[in-house]
């Protein structure tokens, strides 16, 4: 289809594969991106339709839980959190990848990023969108939400500060918000060329609005650059600071478990984590069924994989470090729980079912052949993904399970609502993410076509050089 | 009034040969229109740096210290709680609040800063009248000189002829127009 596949892959200067593989002039390369928008593939209708369907199922346990009451989940004393919150903290943490590989690699000036940078920003706000509904239902009356904003009210009452609930409020919300005008203003040049660039009337029209009307001057770009490197560059604290505070909720309690001071890189660590898995979930079919593989190369798949390999061990380590400091402290509850129950309690399946997948999967990629190989990586990015759910429900319930007096212990097992928020909110996260690939070009044109020409003018000045 | 000089080049280092070629003749209200950053034309075309980091560092100060004081004042003054004999007022608690704020702050003045310094956003501007401009999005390079015929803005008048011969050289296709009104 276009000339670019005729390209044999020539090296970069570093020696690794070129991040773009295309020989067309900047037109092509902007038509090539936009046809996928103007003209959606014949899956997307039916893709859509079914994702639209099992968000009605998310829709419909919302209403359920809502009108009947949290008592619908299977959570109580002494479980109290259980599927509600480990939704939570799995959809923050994939919504890390996003900002992580937008901000800090943007930061970092790696140019494998530019192609998905994107891809992976519109994911981090739609898996966050998810994230947000769990701590919201599980208030039981969510109406009530706005009682943790401190606004003067007639009860004379304040939220209280030192409660790690309040903190999560102001990171999920900050993180959401600082998502979504980081990706808003690295989209509004292409919304411009799409405005040029579509036939019909209406559809120039609508993209002219979200396009606030771009002109592209040398001022215009020169604001822009530095807004959007400035945004980048505050964004990067800002992932690192969100699983932080969501692992203070735990860190703060005293349950064994959960009191410990590895829990905020270690979650941090988790996250990236799994959000890298995510992206690579997504990126790998549609970089398939869109034909983008000269955009988003094999050295884009390399890269990823060595991003998983190195934040997987980080995640092997805490885990280590995890056991350790529960054996070095001497406390008995703490080896309970950590060198007991979790490997060999009630829930031993989940525990290893986590090792297996987060600590034994990404080894693979100390294999070359299974960095560049697609079908491996995304098994391996749904596995990870896997193991990272079952690790945060691990954490979550086992401490609560089996706490300090045994007559108290309980188990927890989740009913078919708890079944149908998590599938649902799997659904209208393809489904939020599926309506993005339809509408706006999930591809960044004018980062790609500035990267284009910066990768031209280093080939020639090797030539002449 | 109103009557500008176009030039459309067909390559990112042209325009920014063609943009040091038309400062060095005297022009001096010369805009650029591009389908993506280019950075050496920034210093050609003599872009003033933008004060957005500087504003965007202040909205974070400001945002801290919001927080801070809320924190303080209604947990500490207004509506005290003993939890545990622990102190009302503590800033290791506080400290993530003001770290979030700071950061909503900033981030929402930096992205208002790039709209505002742009004028955006807007409807309508006169350049989109122009025909060929929707191309500047896509693989055009415009230069846009609007001091060509200011009889005020002292320029040679051998600066014309040469301009000509400049652009030409280049491959630029130059036409003229007249903007209905001062599009800034």
């Amino acid at each position: 289809m276009s000339a670019a596949a005729a390209v044999p892959p020539r090296p970069e200067a570093d020696g690794e594969l070129p991040v773009l593989e295309h020989a067309g002039t900047y037109a092509e390369l902007t038509d090539e991106l936009l046809d996928k928008v103007l003209r959606p593939p014949r899956w997307m209708r039916p893709a859509l339709l079914l994702t639209f369907l099992g968000s009605l199922v998310l829709f419909a346990a919302i209403a359920y839980t809502v009108t009947t009451g949290i008592g619908v989940w299977g959570n109580n004393i002494p479980v109290a959190w259980a599927f509600g919150i480990t939704n939570f903290v799995w959809w923050i943490g994939i919504g890390h990848a996003g900002t992580f590989i937008s901000a800090f690699l943007l930061l970092l000036e790696q140019r494998w990023r530019t192609s998905i940078n994107r891809f992976a920003e519109a994911m981090t706000l739609f898996a966050v969108v998810q994230a947000g509904l769990f701590p919201l239902l599980h208030m039981g009356r969510p109406w009530f939400f706005y009682w943790l904003v401190p606004y003067p009210n007639t009860m004379k009452v304040w939220p209280q500060f030192r409660s790690a609930l309040t903190w999560d409020v102001a990171a999920v919300t900050t993180y959401l918000t600082v998502s979504l005008l980081f990706w808003y203003l690295g989209l509004v040049p292409d919304l411009a060329v799409m405005r040029d660039r579509a036939r019909e009337r209406w559809r120039r029209r609508a993209y002219a609005i979200f396009a606030l009307g771009w002109r592209g001057s040398a001022r215009d770009w020169h604001r822009w650059r530095i807004g959007y490197g400035l945004l980048g560059g505050i964004a990067t604290p800002l992932v690192v600071s969100v699983h932080s505070v969501v692992s203070s909720d735990f860190a703060i309690a005293n349950l064994a478990g959960w009191h410990s001071l590895i829990f905020p890189p270690y979650f941090v660590a988790g996250a990236i984590y799994s959000g890298f898995a995510m992206v690579l979930t997504l990126m790998i079919p549609a970089r398939r069924l869109y034909r983008v593989e000269h955009v988003i190369t094999t050295r884009h798949l390399d890269s990823m994989a060595k991003m998983l390999l190195v934040t997987g061990w980080i995640v092997v380590y805490s885990y280590a470090v995890e056991a350790w400091s529960a054996w070095y402290s001497g406390e008995r509850y703490e080896m309970y729980m950590t060198l007991v129950m979790r490997p060999f309690g009630p829930y031993a399946f989940v525990y290893w079912v986590v090792i297996a997948c987060n600590c034994l999967t990404p080894q693979i990629f100390w294999w070359r052949r299974a960095r560049r190989s697609a079908a491996a990586l995304w098994v391996a990015s749904l596995l990870v993904q896997v193991g990272m759910w079952a690790e945060r429900f691990m954490l979550i319930v086992t401490s609560q399970a089996h706490d300090f007096l045994p007559s108290s212990w309980g188990l927890y097992r989740p009913t078919v609502i708890d079944g149908a928020l998590l599938f649902g909110t799997m659904a209208f996260f393809l489904f939020l993410f599926l309506l993005f690939l339809r509408f706006v070009p999930f591809i960044p044109i004018a980062e790609l076509k500035e990267l284009k020409h910066r990768v031209a003018t280093e080939r020639e000045e090797r030539v002449h050089g | 009034m109103g009557e500008v000089i176009i030039a459309e080049l067909d390559s990112p280092e042209r325009v920014v040969q063609a943009a040091r070629s038309v400062r060095a003749l005297g022009y001096a209200r010369v805009e650029a229109f591009t389908p993506f950053p280019i950075p050496e034309l920034e210093d050609v075309l003599g872009v003033r740096r933008t004060r957005l980091p500087r504003l965007a560092f202040v909205a974070g100060l400001g945002g801290a210290s919001l927080a801070l004081l809320v924190q303080w004042w209604t947990n500490a003054v207004d509506y005290p709680l003993d939890v545990g004999g622990r102190p009302t007022s503590s800033l290791p608690t506080d400290v993530l609040i003001v770290f979030e704020s700071a950061v909503l702050f900033a981030a929402i003045t930096a992205f208002a800063a790039v709209l505002v310094g742009s004028r955006l956003p807007r409807l309508h501007d006169p350049l989109f009248d122009l025909p060929g401009f929707e191309r500047t999005s896509l693989d055009r390079f415009w230069l846009l000189i609007r001091d060509a015929y200011d009889d005020d803005a002292g320029i040679l008048d051998e600066a014309q002829a040469l301009l000509d011969a400049e652009l030409a050289r280049l491959g630029a296709v130059v036409t003229r127009a007249r903007l209905t009104e001062a599009g800034a």
